[in-house]
Protein backbone atom coordinates (compact mmCIF):
# COMPACT_ATOMS: atom_id res chain seq x y z
CA UNK A 1 0.00 0.00 0.00
CA UNK A 2 2.97 2.53 0.90
CA UNK A 3 4.42 2.21 -3.06
CA UNK A 4 1.84 4.05 -4.78
CA UNK A 5 3.20 6.09 -7.43
CA UNK A 6 0.54 9.55 -7.30
CA UNK A 7 0.02 10.34 -10.51
CA UNK A 8 -0.64 14.30 -11.72
CA UNK A 9 -4.51 13.33 -11.83
CA UNK A 10 -4.68 11.54 -8.65
CA UNK A 11 -2.99 14.72 -7.56
CA UNK A 12 -5.35 17.02 -8.72
CA UNK A 13 -8.39 14.98 -7.77
CA UNK A 14 -6.82 14.69 -4.03
CA UNK A 15 -6.78 18.92 -4.15
CA UNK A 16 -10.03 19.03 -4.97
CA UNK A 17 -11.06 16.74 -2.38
CA UNK A 18 -9.17 18.68 0.21
CA UNK A 19 -11.04 21.90 -1.07
CA UNK A 20 -13.86 20.13 -0.63
CA UNK A 21 -13.41 19.11 2.77
CA UNK A 22 -11.87 22.70 3.90
CA UNK A 23 -15.42 24.58 2.65
CA UNK A 24 -17.20 21.60 4.42
CA UNK A 25 -14.95 22.39 7.74
CA UNK A 26 -16.02 25.82 7.56
CA UNK A 27 -19.37 25.76 6.78
CA UNK A 28 -20.34 23.22 9.60
CA UNK A 29 -17.87 25.49 12.20
CA UNK A 30 -20.42 28.41 11.08
CA UNK A 31 -23.54 26.21 11.54
CA UNK A 32 -22.23 25.08 14.93
CA UNK A 33 -21.44 29.11 15.57
CA UNK A 34 -24.47 30.27 14.56
CA UNK A 35 -26.38 27.53 16.46
CA UNK A 36 -24.79 27.94 20.01
CA UNK A 37 -24.55 31.81 19.59
CA UNK A 38 -28.13 31.97 18.43
CA UNK A 39 -29.74 31.75 21.97
CA UNK A 40 -27.18 34.54 23.87
CA UNK A 41 -27.98 36.50 20.26
CA UNK A 42 -32.00 36.56 21.49
CA UNK A 43 -31.28 37.47 25.21
CA UNK A 44 -28.96 40.28 23.91
CA UNK A 45 -31.73 41.81 21.19
CA UNK A 46 -34.53 40.96 23.59
CA UNK A 47 -33.07 43.56 25.37
CA UNK A 48 -33.83 46.34 23.12
CA UNK A 49 -37.34 45.08 22.13
CA UNK A 50 -40.45 46.84 22.86
CA UNK A 51 -42.95 45.15 24.41
CA UNK A 52 -44.59 44.19 21.42
CA UNK A 53 -41.99 43.28 19.34
CA UNK A 54 -41.96 40.11 21.82
CA UNK A 55 -46.02 39.53 20.46
CA UNK A 56 -45.16 39.28 16.91
CA UNK A 57 -45.05 36.61 14.62
CA UNK A 58 -43.14 35.86 12.45
CA UNK A 59 -40.45 37.38 15.56
CA UNK A 60 -38.20 39.97 15.30
CA UNK A 61 -35.14 39.53 14.57
CA UNK A 62 -33.54 42.57 14.73
CA UNK A 63 -35.22 45.34 16.98
CA UNK A 64 -36.59 48.43 15.54
CA UNK A 65 -34.76 50.61 17.84
CA UNK A 66 -32.08 50.52 19.99
CA UNK A 67 -33.20 52.19 23.29
CA UNK A 68 -31.71 52.03 26.81
CA UNK A 69 -35.30 51.73 28.25
CA UNK A 70 -35.80 47.88 29.54
CA UNK A 71 -32.52 48.26 30.97
CA UNK A 72 -33.80 51.89 33.51
CA UNK A 73 -37.01 50.12 33.98
CA UNK A 74 -35.13 46.77 35.00
CA UNK A 75 -33.29 48.55 37.02
CA UNK A 76 -35.57 51.05 39.03
CA UNK A 77 -39.00 49.29 38.65
CA UNK A 78 -38.15 45.92 39.18
CA UNK A 79 -35.47 45.84 41.57
CA UNK A 80 -32.41 45.84 39.12
CA UNK A 81 -30.62 47.64 41.34
CA UNK A 82 -30.69 45.65 44.48
CA UNK A 83 -30.25 42.47 42.71
CA UNK A 84 -27.26 43.67 41.61
CA UNK A 85 -25.38 45.37 45.38
CA UNK A 86 -26.69 42.06 46.54
CA UNK A 87 -24.91 39.88 43.93
CA UNK A 88 -21.96 41.76 44.27
CA UNK A 89 -21.76 42.17 48.19
CA UNK A 90 -22.25 38.34 48.36
CA UNK A 91 -20.03 36.95 45.13
CA UNK A 92 -17.35 39.26 46.67
CA UNK A 93 -16.94 38.21 50.15
CA UNK A 94 -17.74 34.52 50.01
CA UNK A 95 -14.90 35.20 47.63
CA UNK A 96 -12.71 36.47 49.74
CA UNK A 97 -13.87 33.73 52.52
CA UNK A 98 -13.55 31.34 50.37
CA UNK A 99 -9.91 31.81 48.71
CA UNK A 100 -8.73 32.99 52.50
CA UNK A 101 -9.80 29.82 53.67
CA UNK A 102 -9.04 27.57 50.78
CA UNK A 103 -5.53 28.64 49.81
CA UNK A 104 -4.10 28.04 53.33
CA UNK A 105 -5.95 24.25 53.24
CA UNK A 106 -5.04 23.73 49.66
CA UNK A 107 -1.38 24.45 50.42
CA UNK A 108 -1.61 22.49 53.15
CA UNK A 109 -3.19 19.82 50.90
CA UNK A 110 -0.87 20.24 48.14
CA UNK A 111 2.07 20.22 49.61
CA UNK A 112 2.16 18.10 53.07
CA UNK A 113 -0.47 15.67 51.98
CA UNK A 114 -2.14 16.36 54.87
CA UNK A 115 -5.00 14.11 55.30
CA UNK A 116 -4.19 12.11 52.75
CA UNK A 117 -6.42 10.58 50.07
CA UNK A 118 -9.34 10.31 52.83
CA UNK A 119 -9.25 13.95 52.92
CA UNK A 120 -8.75 14.62 49.09
CA UNK A 121 -11.64 12.51 48.61
CA UNK A 122 -13.52 14.40 50.77
CA UNK A 123 -13.21 17.91 49.43
CA UNK A 124 -14.11 15.92 46.28
CA UNK A 125 -17.01 14.17 47.40
CA UNK A 126 -18.63 17.71 48.72
CA UNK A 127 -17.58 19.13 44.64
CA UNK A 128 -19.63 16.73 43.45
CA UNK A 129 -22.80 16.56 45.82
CA UNK A 130 -25.74 17.95 44.59
CA UNK A 131 -26.02 20.88 46.74
CA UNK A 132 -29.81 20.61 47.08
CA UNK A 133 -28.90 17.26 49.51
CA UNK A 134 -27.45 20.10 51.96
CA UNK A 135 -30.51 22.47 51.36
CA UNK A 136 -33.15 20.96 54.34
CA UNK A 137 -30.65 20.65 57.04
CA UNK A 138 -29.13 24.19 56.47
CA UNK A 139 -32.65 25.52 56.60
CA UNK A 140 -33.20 23.98 59.40
CA UNK A 141 -30.04 25.16 61.47
CA UNK A 142 -30.02 28.83 59.64
CA UNK A 143 -33.93 29.35 60.84
CA UNK A 144 -32.91 28.09 64.49
CA UNK A 145 -29.60 30.52 64.23
CA UNK A 146 -32.31 33.23 63.03
CA UNK A 147 -30.00 33.95 60.53
CA UNK A 148 -32.24 33.49 57.23
CA UNK A 149 -32.55 36.09 54.65
CA UNK A 150 -29.77 37.99 55.63
CA UNK A 151 -25.94 38.42 54.11
CA UNK A 152 -24.27 36.21 56.79
CA UNK A 153 -26.35 33.22 55.60
CA UNK A 154 -25.07 33.30 52.08
CA UNK A 155 -21.40 33.83 53.17
CA UNK A 156 -21.67 30.86 54.55
CA UNK A 157 -24.06 28.82 52.73
CA UNK A 158 -21.40 29.21 49.85
CA UNK A 159 -18.69 28.50 51.16
CA UNK A 160 -20.32 24.78 50.88
CA UNK A 161 -20.64 25.26 47.38
CA UNK A 162 -17.08 26.71 46.41
CA UNK A 163 -14.67 25.32 48.62
CA UNK A 164 -14.34 22.53 47.37
CA UNK A 165 -13.82 23.82 43.95
CA UNK A 166 -11.23 26.31 45.06
CA UNK A 167 -9.40 24.19 47.45
CA UNK A 168 -9.58 21.24 44.63
CA UNK A 169 -8.27 23.77 42.15
CA UNK A 170 -5.45 25.40 44.08
CA UNK A 171 -4.69 21.98 45.48
CA UNK A 172 -3.08 21.69 41.73
CA UNK A 173 -1.82 25.50 41.42
CA UNK A 174 0.42 24.59 44.38
CA UNK A 175 1.51 21.06 43.05
CA UNK A 176 2.82 22.75 40.21
CA UNK A 177 5.44 24.53 41.92
CA UNK A 178 8.84 22.73 42.50
CA UNK A 179 9.59 21.53 45.82
CA UNK A 180 13.33 22.97 45.50
CA UNK A 181 11.71 26.51 45.71
CA UNK A 182 10.66 26.32 49.16
CA UNK A 183 13.53 23.76 50.54
CA UNK A 184 15.96 26.15 49.02
CA UNK A 185 14.01 28.98 51.38
CA UNK A 186 13.88 26.53 54.34
CA UNK A 187 17.75 26.13 53.86
CA UNK A 188 18.18 29.50 54.01
CA UNK A 189 16.98 29.59 56.91
CA UNK A 190 13.50 31.19 56.41
CA UNK A 191 10.80 30.00 58.53
CA UNK A 192 8.07 28.05 56.60
CA UNK A 193 5.29 30.68 57.12
CA UNK A 194 7.31 32.89 55.51
CA UNK A 195 8.66 31.04 52.73
CA UNK A 196 5.07 30.54 52.30
CA UNK A 197 4.66 33.86 52.20
CA UNK A 198 7.51 35.16 50.18
CA UNK A 199 8.43 33.02 47.96
CA UNK A 200 5.16 29.98 47.25
CA UNK A 201 2.47 32.84 47.63
CA UNK A 202 4.14 35.27 44.41
CA UNK A 203 4.41 32.31 42.40
CA UNK A 204 0.92 30.87 43.01
CA UNK A 205 -0.74 34.38 42.68
CA UNK A 206 -1.94 34.28 38.81
CA UNK A 207 -4.02 30.38 39.88
CA UNK A 208 -4.92 31.70 42.78
CA UNK A 209 -6.54 34.81 41.26
CA UNK A 210 -8.52 32.82 38.53
CA UNK A 211 -9.74 30.45 41.25
CA UNK A 212 -11.06 33.74 42.47
CA UNK A 213 -12.63 34.87 39.40
CA UNK A 214 -14.28 31.37 39.21
CA UNK A 215 -15.60 30.98 42.55
CA UNK A 216 -16.64 35.04 42.03
CA UNK A 217 -18.82 33.51 38.99
CA UNK A 218 -19.92 30.42 41.07
CA UNK A 219 -21.88 32.64 43.36
CA UNK A 220 -22.60 35.27 41.02
CA UNK A 221 -24.49 32.48 39.12
CA UNK A 222 -26.15 30.61 42.07
CA UNK A 223 -29.74 30.34 42.62
CA UNK A 224 -30.91 27.04 44.72
CA UNK A 225 -29.21 28.42 47.97
CA UNK A 226 -30.83 31.75 47.57
CA UNK A 227 -34.31 30.67 46.71
CA UNK A 228 -34.47 28.73 49.90
CA UNK A 229 -32.18 30.71 52.09
CA UNK A 230 -33.53 34.48 51.03
CA UNK A 231 -36.43 36.09 50.10
CA UNK A 232 -36.71 39.95 50.59
CA UNK A 233 -34.02 41.70 52.89
CA UNK A 234 -31.30 39.86 50.57
CA UNK A 235 -32.52 39.43 46.79
CA UNK A 236 -29.47 38.20 44.78
CA UNK A 237 -29.63 38.94 40.72
CA UNK A 238 -30.77 35.23 39.93
CA UNK A 239 -33.84 35.49 42.34
CA UNK A 240 -34.54 38.61 41.01
CA UNK A 241 -34.92 37.19 37.41
CA UNK A 242 -36.76 34.46 38.72
CA UNK A 243 -39.18 36.46 40.30
CA UNK A 244 -39.49 38.59 37.09
CA UNK A 245 -40.63 35.07 35.56
CA UNK A 246 -42.77 33.48 38.37
CA UNK A 247 -45.47 36.59 38.11
CA UNK A 248 -48.56 37.09 35.91
CA UNK A 249 -47.43 38.95 33.29
CA UNK A 250 -43.48 38.57 32.04
CA UNK A 251 -42.04 41.65 31.15
CA UNK A 252 -39.69 40.06 28.76
CA UNK A 253 -37.71 43.06 27.62
CA UNK A 254 -36.45 44.55 31.04
CA UNK A 255 -36.18 40.31 31.98
CA UNK A 256 -33.56 40.33 28.80
CA UNK A 257 -31.89 43.47 30.14
CA UNK A 258 -31.14 41.85 33.49
CA UNK A 259 -30.29 38.41 31.95
CA UNK A 260 -27.30 40.18 29.90
CA UNK A 261 -26.37 42.18 32.98
CA UNK A 262 -26.69 38.88 34.57
CA UNK A 263 -24.39 37.15 32.31
CA UNK A 264 -21.71 39.36 31.29
CA UNK A 265 -19.00 38.59 33.81
CA UNK A 266 -19.21 34.70 32.74
CA UNK A 267 -18.85 36.00 29.50
CA UNK A 268 -15.76 38.09 30.36
CA UNK A 269 -14.38 35.10 32.56
CA UNK A 270 -15.21 32.76 28.95
CA UNK A 271 -13.44 35.18 26.48
CA UNK A 272 -10.55 36.10 28.67
CA UNK A 273 -9.54 33.41 30.85
CA UNK A 274 -10.14 30.33 27.93
CA UNK A 275 -7.43 28.93 28.74
CA UNK A 276 -8.10 28.48 32.27
CA UNK A 277 -11.75 27.51 31.93
CA UNK A 278 -11.08 23.34 30.78
CA UNK A 279 -9.19 23.65 34.01
CA UNK A 280 -11.26 24.40 36.31
CA UNK A 281 -14.35 23.27 34.19
CA UNK A 282 -12.41 19.38 34.82
CA UNK A 283 -11.80 19.98 38.00
CA UNK A 284 -7.93 20.66 37.58
CA UNK A 285 -7.91 16.84 35.48
CA UNK A 286 -6.97 18.42 32.05
CA UNK A 287 -4.32 20.87 32.63
CA UNK A 288 -5.39 23.30 29.16
CA UNK B 1 9.67 14.13 43.29
CA UNK B 2 8.29 11.14 45.05
CA UNK B 3 11.35 11.59 47.82
CA UNK B 4 10.82 15.13 48.47
CA UNK B 5 7.39 14.61 49.13
CA UNK B 6 8.50 11.96 51.81
CA UNK B 7 10.74 14.26 53.05
CA UNK B 8 8.15 17.39 53.26
CA UNK B 9 5.39 14.83 54.99
CA UNK B 10 7.94 14.15 58.07
CA UNK B 11 8.46 15.83 60.92
CA UNK B 12 6.28 17.05 63.76
CA UNK B 13 6.89 20.71 62.85
CA UNK B 14 5.64 20.45 59.67
CA UNK B 15 2.81 18.52 60.35
CA UNK B 16 2.13 21.21 62.89
CA UNK B 17 2.17 23.45 60.70
CA UNK B 18 -0.12 21.73 58.05
CA UNK B 19 -2.79 21.80 60.24
CA UNK B 20 -2.28 24.95 61.26
CA UNK B 21 -3.11 26.44 57.88
CA UNK B 22 -5.84 24.41 57.08
CA UNK B 23 -7.34 24.81 60.24
CA UNK B 24 -9.97 27.78 59.28
CA UNK B 25 -10.54 26.30 56.00
CA UNK B 26 -10.99 22.67 57.77
CA UNK B 27 -13.10 23.75 60.37
CA UNK B 28 -15.31 26.30 58.29
CA UNK B 29 -15.97 22.59 56.16
CA UNK B 30 -16.69 19.97 58.47
CA UNK B 31 -18.98 22.65 60.53
CA UNK B 32 -20.99 23.08 57.00
CA UNK B 33 -20.82 19.32 56.66
CA UNK B 34 -20.66 17.09 59.82
CA UNK B 35 -23.86 19.05 61.72
CA UNK B 36 -26.04 19.17 58.39
CA UNK B 37 -25.51 15.56 57.66
CA UNK B 38 -25.79 14.52 60.92
CA UNK B 39 -28.96 16.04 61.00
CA UNK B 40 -29.91 14.47 57.43
CA UNK B 41 -29.02 11.15 58.60
CA UNK B 42 -31.44 11.29 61.28
CA UNK B 43 -34.06 13.11 59.72
CA UNK B 44 -34.33 10.44 57.14
CA UNK B 45 -35.74 7.93 60.16
CA UNK B 46 -38.43 9.98 60.91
CA UNK B 47 -41.83 11.14 59.78
CA UNK B 48 -41.90 14.92 60.11
CA UNK B 49 -42.86 18.04 58.13
CA UNK B 50 -43.10 21.21 58.95
CA UNK B 51 -46.21 22.03 56.92
CA UNK B 52 -48.12 20.24 60.18
CA UNK B 53 -47.83 20.81 64.21
CA UNK B 54 -47.41 17.12 64.36
CA UNK B 55 -44.70 15.98 66.43
CA UNK B 56 -41.77 13.94 64.58
CA UNK B 57 -42.34 10.28 64.84
CA UNK B 58 -39.31 7.46 64.63
CA UNK B 59 -40.06 5.66 61.46
CA UNK B 60 -36.97 3.82 61.17
CA UNK B 61 -37.13 2.36 57.52
CA UNK B 62 -40.34 3.39 56.84
CA UNK B 63 -39.22 6.36 53.96
CA UNK B 64 -36.93 4.33 52.71
CA UNK B 65 -39.26 1.62 51.67
CA UNK B 66 -42.07 4.17 51.22
CA UNK B 67 -39.32 5.79 48.71
CA UNK B 68 -38.56 3.06 46.43
CA UNK B 69 -42.53 2.45 46.08
CA UNK B 70 -43.10 5.51 45.14
CA UNK B 71 -44.05 6.61 41.69
CA UNK B 72 -42.62 9.95 41.97
CA UNK B 73 -39.00 9.23 43.02
CA UNK B 74 -38.90 6.82 40.22
CA UNK B 75 -40.04 9.17 37.47
CA UNK B 76 -37.71 11.94 38.80
CA UNK B 77 -35.04 8.84 38.93
CA UNK B 78 -36.16 8.04 35.67
CA UNK B 79 -35.87 11.37 34.09
CA UNK B 80 -32.35 12.22 35.44
CA UNK B 81 -31.50 9.13 33.25
CA UNK B 82 -32.94 9.98 30.50
CA UNK B 83 -31.17 13.50 30.26
CA UNK B 84 -27.79 11.23 31.08
CA UNK B 85 -28.51 8.65 28.51
CA UNK B 86 -29.66 11.04 25.54
CA UNK B 87 -27.93 14.09 26.49
CA UNK B 88 -24.39 12.87 26.97
CA UNK B 89 -24.07 10.91 23.48
CA UNK B 90 -25.69 13.89 21.58
CA UNK B 91 -23.21 15.91 23.09
CA UNK B 92 -19.80 13.62 22.66
CA UNK B 93 -20.88 13.15 19.51
CA UNK B 94 -21.58 16.69 18.46
CA UNK B 95 -18.32 17.61 20.91
CA UNK B 96 -16.18 15.62 19.02
CA UNK B 97 -16.93 16.52 15.69
CA UNK B 98 -16.69 20.17 16.55
CA UNK B 99 -13.01 19.64 18.46
CA UNK B 100 -12.35 17.46 14.80
CA UNK B 101 -13.25 20.15 13.00
CA UNK B 102 -11.59 23.10 14.87
CA UNK B 103 -8.12 20.87 15.88
CA UNK B 104 -6.37 22.28 12.89
CA UNK B 105 -5.84 26.23 13.88
CA UNK B 106 -6.81 28.67 11.14
CA UNK B 107 -6.55 32.61 11.18
CA UNK B 108 -9.40 33.25 13.95
CA UNK B 109 -10.07 29.92 15.47
CA UNK B 110 -8.62 30.97 19.04
CA UNK B 111 -11.73 33.38 18.53
CA UNK B 112 -13.84 31.02 17.15
CA UNK B 113 -13.47 28.31 20.60
CA UNK B 114 -13.82 31.40 22.80
CA UNK B 115 -17.50 32.56 21.21
CA UNK B 116 -18.39 29.01 21.25
CA UNK B 117 -17.92 27.94 24.49
CA UNK B 118 -19.45 31.06 25.73
CA UNK B 119 -22.69 29.00 26.44
CA UNK B 120 -20.77 27.16 29.66
CA UNK B 121 -20.83 30.14 31.76
CA UNK B 122 -24.21 31.42 31.19
CA UNK B 123 -25.87 32.22 34.38
CA UNK B 124 -28.46 28.95 34.56
CA UNK B 125 -31.31 30.75 35.63
CA UNK B 126 -30.93 32.93 32.13
CA UNK B 127 -30.28 30.01 30.04
CA UNK B 128 -33.66 28.22 31.61
CA UNK B 129 -35.53 31.38 30.93
CA UNK B 130 -33.96 32.39 27.13
CA UNK B 131 -35.21 28.55 26.27
CA UNK B 132 -38.34 29.90 27.43
CA UNK B 133 -38.26 32.60 25.18
CA UNK B 134 -36.64 30.61 22.35
CA UNK B 135 -38.98 27.69 22.64
CA UNK B 136 -42.30 29.72 23.32
CA UNK B 137 -45.18 27.85 21.21
CA UNK B 138 -46.38 31.03 19.63
CA UNK B 139 -43.96 33.80 19.41
CA UNK B 140 -40.92 31.45 19.63
CA UNK B 141 -37.94 31.81 17.05
CA UNK B 142 -37.62 28.10 16.70
CA UNK B 143 -41.43 27.66 15.88
CA UNK B 144 -41.14 30.02 13.04
CA UNK B 145 -37.97 28.70 11.67
CA UNK B 146 -39.44 25.17 11.61
CA UNK B 147 -42.21 26.31 10.03
CA UNK B 148 -39.89 26.79 7.24
CA UNK B 149 -39.42 22.73 6.94
CA UNK B 150 -42.96 22.63 6.95
CA UNK B 151 -43.25 21.28 10.44
CA UNK B 152 -46.32 22.34 12.44
CA UNK B 153 -45.72 24.91 15.74
CA UNK B 154 -44.71 22.92 18.77
CA UNK B 155 -45.96 23.37 22.39
CA UNK B 156 -42.59 22.31 23.59
CA UNK B 157 -43.02 22.68 27.15
CA UNK B 158 -46.42 21.78 27.47
CA UNK B 159 -46.24 17.83 26.52
CA UNK B 160 -44.08 15.73 28.10
CA UNK B 161 -41.99 14.50 26.07
CA UNK B 162 -41.19 17.59 24.15
CA UNK B 163 -40.36 19.21 27.30
CA UNK B 164 -37.88 16.66 27.96
CA UNK B 165 -36.43 16.98 24.51
CA UNK B 166 -36.53 20.72 25.34
CA UNK B 167 -34.27 20.51 28.92
CA UNK B 168 -32.15 18.06 26.75
CA UNK B 169 -31.67 20.81 23.99
CA UNK B 170 -31.28 23.35 26.49
CA UNK B 171 -28.39 21.13 28.27
CA UNK B 172 -26.55 20.02 25.33
CA UNK B 173 -26.58 24.05 23.99
CA UNK B 174 -24.72 24.36 27.26
CA UNK B 175 -22.49 21.70 27.55
CA UNK B 176 -21.38 20.27 24.08
CA UNK B 177 -18.85 23.07 23.84
CA UNK B 178 -17.44 21.89 27.61
CA UNK B 179 -17.08 18.39 25.28
CA UNK B 180 -15.21 20.16 22.48
CA UNK B 181 -12.55 22.35 24.43
CA UNK B 182 -11.73 19.08 26.60
CA UNK B 183 -11.45 16.45 23.79
CA UNK B 184 -9.24 19.07 21.81
CA UNK B 185 -7.23 19.09 24.72
CA UNK B 186 -7.43 15.38 24.33
CA UNK B 187 -6.29 15.66 20.60
CA UNK B 188 -3.19 18.11 21.34
CA UNK B 189 -1.61 15.76 23.50
CA UNK B 190 -1.32 12.74 20.79
CA UNK B 191 1.88 13.52 19.39
CA UNK B 192 2.41 14.47 16.27
CA UNK B 193 4.64 11.18 15.49
CA UNK B 194 1.73 9.04 15.68
CA UNK B 195 -0.23 10.82 12.92
CA UNK B 196 2.89 10.94 10.83
CA UNK B 197 3.46 7.21 11.21
CA UNK B 198 0.00 6.27 9.97
CA UNK B 199 0.36 8.76 6.85
CA UNK B 200 3.15 6.51 5.77
CA UNK B 201 1.05 3.36 6.49
CA UNK B 202 -1.10 4.81 3.87
CA UNK B 203 -4.27 4.75 5.81
CA UNK B 204 -7.07 7.16 4.93
CA UNK B 205 -8.11 10.05 7.18
CA UNK B 206 -11.42 7.70 8.06
CA UNK B 207 -9.23 4.85 9.17
CA UNK B 208 -6.59 7.06 11.16
CA UNK B 209 -9.59 8.25 12.89
CA UNK B 210 -11.02 5.15 14.24
CA UNK B 211 -8.09 3.61 14.74
CA UNK B 212 -5.83 5.86 16.34
CA UNK B 213 -7.24 9.13 17.11
CA UNK B 214 -10.46 7.55 18.74
CA UNK B 215 -8.37 4.85 21.23
CA UNK B 216 -5.71 7.84 21.95
CA UNK B 217 -9.09 9.87 23.07
CA UNK B 218 -10.72 7.68 25.39
CA UNK B 219 -9.14 8.75 28.34
CA UNK B 220 -10.35 12.18 27.80
CA UNK B 221 -13.77 10.75 26.53
CA UNK B 222 -13.94 9.40 29.94
CA UNK B 223 -13.14 11.68 31.85
CA UNK B 224 -15.88 13.87 29.91
CA UNK B 225 -18.53 11.73 30.44
CA UNK B 226 -18.16 11.09 34.00
CA UNK B 227 -18.19 14.83 34.43
CA UNK B 228 -21.35 15.54 32.47
CA UNK B 229 -22.31 12.40 34.54
CA UNK B 230 -22.17 14.46 37.70
CA UNK B 231 -22.96 17.89 36.55
CA UNK B 232 -26.55 16.15 35.10
CA UNK B 233 -26.90 14.64 38.42
CA UNK B 234 -27.05 17.97 40.21
CA UNK B 235 -29.00 19.84 37.36
CA UNK B 236 -31.71 22.11 39.16
CA UNK B 237 -31.71 26.05 38.19
CA UNK B 238 -32.39 25.63 34.14
CA UNK B 239 -34.88 23.06 34.70
CA UNK B 240 -36.74 24.65 37.26
CA UNK B 241 -36.81 27.86 35.49
CA UNK B 242 -37.83 26.28 32.02
CA UNK B 243 -40.04 23.68 33.17
CA UNK B 244 -40.23 23.72 36.66
CA UNK B 245 -40.36 19.51 36.39
CA UNK B 246 -43.54 20.41 34.48
CA UNK B 247 -46.20 19.60 32.62
CA UNK B 248 -47.46 17.69 35.47
CA UNK B 249 -44.23 15.68 36.64
CA UNK B 250 -42.60 15.16 33.47
CA UNK B 251 -39.37 16.57 33.54
CA UNK B 252 -38.63 16.37 37.57
CA UNK B 253 -35.30 15.47 38.00
CA UNK B 254 -34.03 13.89 41.59
CA UNK B 255 -32.60 17.88 42.71
CA UNK B 256 -36.11 19.29 41.51
CA UNK B 257 -37.94 16.51 43.56
CA UNK B 258 -35.90 16.95 46.53
CA UNK B 259 -36.34 20.71 46.44
CA UNK B 260 -40.34 20.33 45.84
CA UNK B 261 -40.32 17.91 48.80
CA UNK B 262 -38.28 20.39 50.94
CA UNK B 263 -39.83 23.34 50.11
CA UNK B 264 -43.48 22.98 48.39
CA UNK B 265 -44.29 19.93 50.85
CA UNK B 266 -42.14 20.35 53.92
CA UNK B 267 -41.92 16.79 54.07
CA UNK B 268 -38.61 17.13 56.49
CA UNK B 269 -38.49 13.05 56.31
CA UNK B 270 -38.72 12.11 52.47
CA UNK B 271 -36.61 14.89 51.94
CA UNK B 272 -33.93 13.73 53.86
CA UNK B 273 -33.98 10.83 52.75
CA UNK B 274 -34.17 11.67 48.97
CA UNK B 275 -31.04 13.28 49.93
CA UNK B 276 -29.67 10.49 51.71
CA UNK B 277 -29.81 8.90 48.75
CA UNK B 278 -28.54 10.86 46.28
CA UNK B 279 -25.44 11.50 48.50
CA UNK B 280 -24.94 7.37 48.78
CA UNK B 281 -25.33 7.23 44.48
CA UNK B 282 -23.09 10.66 44.45
CA UNK B 283 -20.03 8.92 47.08
CA UNK B 284 -20.19 5.95 44.24
CA UNK B 285 -19.65 8.41 41.37
CA UNK B 286 -16.59 9.99 43.18
CA UNK B 287 -15.10 6.70 44.00
CA UNK B 288 -14.61 6.48 40.57
CA UNK B 289 -13.86 9.55 39.12
CA UNK B 290 -10.58 8.69 42.34
CA UNK B 291 -9.74 5.64 40.32
CA UNK B 292 -10.08 6.88 36.78
CA UNK B 293 -8.84 10.09 36.24
CA UNK B 294 -6.84 10.78 39.53
CA UNK B 295 -4.94 7.41 39.83
CA UNK B 296 -4.07 8.36 35.86
CA UNK B 297 -2.95 11.86 36.63
CA UNK B 298 -0.78 10.69 39.32
CA UNK B 299 0.48 8.07 36.82
CA UNK B 300 1.74 11.00 34.45
CA UNK B 301 4.74 13.30 35.41
CA UNK B 302 4.11 16.67 34.53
Amino acid sequence: MSNIILTNESLLKRARIRRLFSILRFLLIGIFLVSFMFPVFWIAIGAFKVSGEFYSYPPVFWPSSFGFDNFTRAFTVFGGVRGLVDSLVVASANTLLVIGFGMLLAYSMGRFKLGGDDLSFFVLSLLFAPPVIATMPLFMIFKTLKILDTYPVLFVSYILINMPFAVWIMKGFFEDIPHQIENAALLDGYSRLHAFRKYILPLAVPGIAVTALFVFIFSWNEYLFALIFTRSNVQTLTLTLSGMIGGHEIHWGELSALSLVAITPGIILTLFFQKYLVRGLTFGAVKG
Amino acid sequence: MLNNNRALTLGESQKRFALLMAAPGLVALILLVAGPLLYMFVNSLFVKTLATPVPPRFAFLKNYLELFQNVRFWNAFKNTMVIMVVGIPVQSALGLLMALLLFKKFPGSKVVIALFLIPVMITPVVSGFEWKIILDERFGPINYLISFLGAAPKAWLAKPVLAMISIIIMDTWQWTPFVTVVLLAGLSAIPKQVYEASSVDGSSSWETLWRITMPLLKPMFALVVLLRIIFIFKIFDPVQVLTGGGPGIATETLSVLTYIYGFKNFNVGMTSTLAVIQLIIMVIIAKLFMAIVMKRNAGSTE
